[in-house]
């Protein structure tokens, strides 16, 4: 007989279930697309972002599909801010998305990827002048957020000699979902939107070529979209009216959501989470509905729901110890530095392959010597040897650009192609790398 | 004193309490050295010895177990 780890469960009736016994199940997920996670481990070391570029493109071809079937201009821009590591820009370019950038830092990211100016949309509430011009220059599409942003765009566009300058306006209504995103552009409701086309061709130099909206993250009613595109659609109409112009296309953003397990809410993904055809439906059907004229272009931002699912967080047991209340504690190598949106939801977690014992109530800690640092509250785990390599999924949207260099390096980051081969696509961090523009005062020399 | 009785399928019940528990086998042969009044070094020292194991290793994994028994009340 071999040694295993001793357990002990209370035998609780209320735990059985048609559903089978948590006590038993485990979730094992060895390989990824054919990769062993212990190779992947060995090779690359732990923890490791791996991400799954067969994933990224069934997910591109799903959404792709779903509207191009139902709608005859349809282009998707790669929201750079859910993950902007170049590999996964280039693989979304490849596949025929063009840019969607926040910041003057993501508009030069795509431009070093190659990406035109005339291939990137530019949003985001901050526009210093500076990247205006820029833009302004290389033909990206503005789309406005505030009223100073208008009179930047004029100055700027004038002191390039600019005669016409096309831009969008980005809204924001009430879709009928909680929360309400209401800090971004110009609200339809109380007529600020209408108010700003209006300032728009008061100035004279610019013109109403686009609308926008981003009306919230993780959106798991198809049918806001719906109201958020017959809301802009009028507008459109209204717009097309009032100064006898063709506004071309709507975007209506991004906020689709993925398999995720958001916090506190009970349902499973599989029931909750629309499919791409559901949003399809809804968003094309209202434009269907509400076009007068030429059916506008129709852009979407689709980030999460195309990204999230293809990443993954590997990590490895580090220590184990029995906390006051019961549980048992897992010290492993990644923490919420590399997983910022474990805050909002709740992660599944693979193990390499299955362990000996009873399942028991858990906690997953990473490495960070903050009481924050948790990964998983309540989970149901076997006992787990040190070095055990646990799979977080799904992580590929939001965590990786929002992960931090706090108090542990970042680690390597994989993709791993279609033919199941992995390539290192980002270097981990090292102390040269972290301290590289600190500058010590002199008079502390 | 440990009063678990356990059967054939590794099921513990405590009379006393009329509570049942879950064992596997190693849990099994450490409650049995616990009713025999083995201290917990001894049990270490045993089973690191049984299973040709580090008792470094072994030691965290009966100091786990201990503390849990003390969490259910099966041990002061």
């Amino acid at each position: 007989m071999e040694y295993q780890k001793p357990t002990i469960n209370k035998v609780d009736f209320r735990l059985a279930s048609k559903y089978g016994s948590p006590l038993k199940e485990q979730r094992i997920k060895g390989e990824i697309d054919g990769v062993p996670v212990k190779e992947l481990v060995e090779k690359f070391g732990s923890p490791l972002f791996v991400f799954s570029q067969r994933e990224l493109e069934e997910k591109y071809r799903e959404y792709k599909t779903a509207f191009s079937s139902r709608y005859p201009n349809v282009q998707f821009w790669w929201s750079y801010k859910t993950n902007y590591l170049d590999a996964i820009c280039k693989i979304f370019h490849k596949l025929g998305s063009k840019a969607e950038v926040v910041s003057e830092f993501e508009y030069q990211k795509a431009r070093r990827l190659g990406v035109e100016g005339r291939d990137i949309i530019f949003n985001g509430p901050y526009k210093p002048k500076h990247i205006l011009r820029q833009a302004l220059q290389e033909g990206a599409m503005i789309h406005i957020d505030h009223f100073y942003e208008i009179n930047d765009i004029e100055d700027v566009a004038r002191e390039l000699g600019l005669k016409e300058v096309g831009v969008a306006i980005r809204c924001n209504m009430n879709t009928g979902v909680y929360p309400q995103w209401s800090r971004f552009g110009f609200n339809i409701e109380n007529g600020e939107a209408y108010e700003a086309v209006k300032r728009l061709y008061k100035g004279g130099i610019l013109k109403l070529v686009g609308l926008h909206a981003h009306i919230g993250t993780f959106m798991l009613s198809s049918s806001a979209y719906r109201v958020e595109v017959e809301k802009l659609m009028r507008l459109k109409n209204w717009s097309e009216n009032q100064f006898g112009v063709e506004v071309e296309y709507i975007d209506i953003g991004g906020g689709f959501a993925s398999r995720n397990r958001l916090k506190g809410v009970y349902q499973p993904p599989e029931v909750i989470v629309p499919s791409p055809d559901e949003y399809a439906e809804a968003v094309t059907g209202a434009i269907y509905d509400n076009y007068q004229g030429k059916l506008p272009k129709l852009y979407l931002e689709t980030g999460r729901a195309l990204v999230d699912e293809a990443g993954y967080l590997l990590t490895s047991v580090f220590a184990t110890k029995r906390l006051p209340d019961g549980k048992k504690g897992y010290v492993v190598d990644a923490g919420v530095n590399l997983l910022y949106t474990a805050f909002w939801y709740n992660f599944e977690l693979f193990l390499d392959k299955r362990y000996e014992g009873l399942n028991e109530p858990s906690q997953v800690n990473g490495p960070l010597c903050m009481n924050i640092d948790v990964i998983a509250e309540n989970v149901m785990l076997p006992p787990l040897e040190r070095g055990t390599i646990m799979t977080i999924w799904p992580v590929g949207a939001y965590n990786y650009p929002q992960s931090m260099q706090f108090i542990q390096y970042r680690p390597r980051v994989v993709l791993i192609d279609t033919n199941g081969t992995p390539h290192l696509s980002r270097e981990a961090d090292d102390l040269n790398y972290v301290v590289e523009k600190e500058v010590v005062p002199d008079y502390l020399k | 004193m440990v009063e678990m009785v356990i059967d054939e399928n590794n099921i513990g019940y405590i009379p006393s309490l009329g509570t049942s528990f879950q064992l596997n086998e190693t849990a099994k042969e450490i409650i049995l050295m616990l009713k025999q009044g083995k201290s917990k070094d001894e049990i270490v020292e045993e089973l690191a010895k049984k299973y040709n194991k580090d008792w470094r290793e072994v030691f965290i994994d009966v100091t786990d177990f201990m503390e849990k028994l003390k969490i259910y009340g099966v041990i002061q």
